[in-house]
């Protein structure tokens, strides 16, 4: 059976319906009239000031989560992205590596050729191939021979020194003795005031002999040739003094010569050809014998 | 075959100890390997073989060190000699004894050259140093075990080839052969 409005009730539901719809229109009104001008009134604000901290919350969530989002998706390709990398580092690093090493030979280059034009004597460059693999002998091999013009008894030097004398050549090739050799005996002095003697290596470094007790040598002080006997010009660095020892016995001093050549570090020598063109002069002089 | 072999094995092992060993650290040492191959022949290799391997190992170290040429050959001779009379028919063959005998060779080697410079060349060597020798005989003691192990293996390799060809060849020989 059908329930019957009653019909008290609905009058008052219709005054209530009135009553908000006229509270929603004054409110309308009431907005419209402050809003009226273009001025941000009293209840723009108080609407702004509502609205704010609410925005501001899910801006902060969804920036939040945003982020998240971006990380999680940013970690797919980081493994990918890492292994890319690592590979240009490595390349990278590759690349550094040979131009240092490119760098270091250039710096090389620079001195030598420096030397060169420094130096008046003709020379010829020469590429240590081999050395000698005995304790007993300090010999190196160089990749010039006879073909090059290269003749035993020419002086081997480079930027930092007297390296040694060309003792055995073949066409291609030939041995030099390293200056340090205990056969080796070069006229020398020392540079600061001119006193003289006779170096000697010792298989490792040098010892300056036949220097007078009263002689005035010092440690650090430098050594060079004498440029007697015509091999050396005067001059051309040896080493510098490391120790000085003078015994109360006899007439000389115990002088240790460091030399200005790391002997085991020679790559390239200049072999003065000085000895051949004086050989190349006194064939040209010499008069022929006929038959 | 073997010979051949043996003479690359050298001309190789020379080539290397003046070009890339002298970059090894002093501590390390330059271990003598022409030395250990010279010992190694002396045991293996026949009296006429072995010498002229030996001369031919002297001459090659000659060319590469030295001063004076003939003194590499004749220590490279007498070491091949040396140890050839004293292993034969006696118990220095043994095995236990080849790697001691490389020392001990070694070092009376270099003090027989020491005395001979310094007797027909004084002042040409530098001056005597039992911390290098002892220390270079030690690290060569070392890399003897290793190189008698390389170096037994390849004259056992190429051995074992030679004598199966000769059987081969020996039957090709007599396949056709009519007997009397």
């Amino acid at each position: 059976m059908r329930k019957q409005n009653n019909p008290r009730e609905g009058k008052k539901r219709l005054a209530v319906r009135k009553v908000v719809l006229l509270l929603v229109l004054v409110c309308c009104l009431v907005l419209f009239a402050a809003s009226f001008g273009g001025r941000f009134g009293l209840f723009h604000q108080l609407t702004f000031e509502s609205l704010g901290p609410a925005q501001k919350f899910f801006t902060s969530i969804s920036s939040g989560v945003e982020n998240i989002w971006d990380d999680y998706v940013a970690l797919w390709n980081i493994r990918d992205e890492n292994q890319r990398l690592h590979g240009i580092v490595d390349q990278l690093n590759g690349k550094l590596n040979e131009y240092t090493e490119a760098y270091s030979i250039y710096l090389g280059l620079i001195e030598k050729l420096k030397f060169k034009e420094k130096e008046s004597f003709p020379s010829i460059t020469a590429q240590v191939v081999g050395r000698d693999p005995s304790y007993w002998f300090q010999t190196i091999i160089i990749d010039r021979g006879v073909n090059d013009g290269i003749v035993k008894g020419m002086v081997a030097r480079n930027e930092n020194g007297v390296v040694g004398q060309v003792i055995q050549v073949s066409s291609n090739y030939a041995k030099i003795l390293l200056a340090n050799a205990p056969s080796s005996a070069i006229d020398a002095m020392v540079q600061k005031n001119r006193v003289r003697g006779i170096l000697k290596g010792n298989g490792q470094h040098y010892v300056l002999y036949y220097v007078l007790k009263n002689a005035d040598v010092a440690v650090g002080d430098r050594i060079v040739t004498a440029g007697i006997g015509g091999i050396f010009p005067s001059g051309v660095p040896l080493g510098y003094v490391s120790a000085v020892r003078k015994k109360q016995r006899g007439m000389f001093q115990e002088i240790e010569v460091s030399p200005s050549v790391d002997f085991q570090r020679i790559e390239t020598v200049f072999v003065n050809m000085t000895e051949k063109l004086k050989w190349e002069v006194e064939l040209q002089t010499q008069p022929l014998i006929g038959p | 075959m073997l010979f051949v072999v043996f003479f690359l094995v050298a001309f190789f092992l020379i080539v290397a100890m003046t070009t890339f060993f002298q970059l090894l650290p002093d501590w390390l040492g330059q271990p003598d390997f022409l030395h250990i191959l010279v010992v190694f022949s002396a045991y293996r290799f026949g009296w006429a073989a072995g010498l002229v391997f030996a001369f031919s190992l002297g001459w090659m170290l000659d060319v590469v060190s030295g001063l004076y040429p003939g003194t590499y050959p004749l220590q490279s001779v007498l070491v091949f000699a040396s140890i050839k009379l004293l292993s034969e028919n006696s118990p220095l063959k043994e095995s236990a004894y080849q790697i001691p005998l490389v020392g001990i060779s070694y070092f009376i080697a270099q003090m027989g050259f020491f005395f001979f410079y310094s007797m027909t060349l004084p002042g040409t060597l530098p001056p005597w140093s039992w911390n290098k020798i002892v220390q270079d005989t030690l690290i060569l003691l070392l890399a003897a075990i290793p190189s008698f192990v390389l170096f037994g293996y390849l004259y056992d390799f190429f051995n074992k080839r030679k004598v199966i060809h000769k059987v081969i060849s020996k039957r090709n020989a007599n396949q056709f052969r009519r007997d009397q």
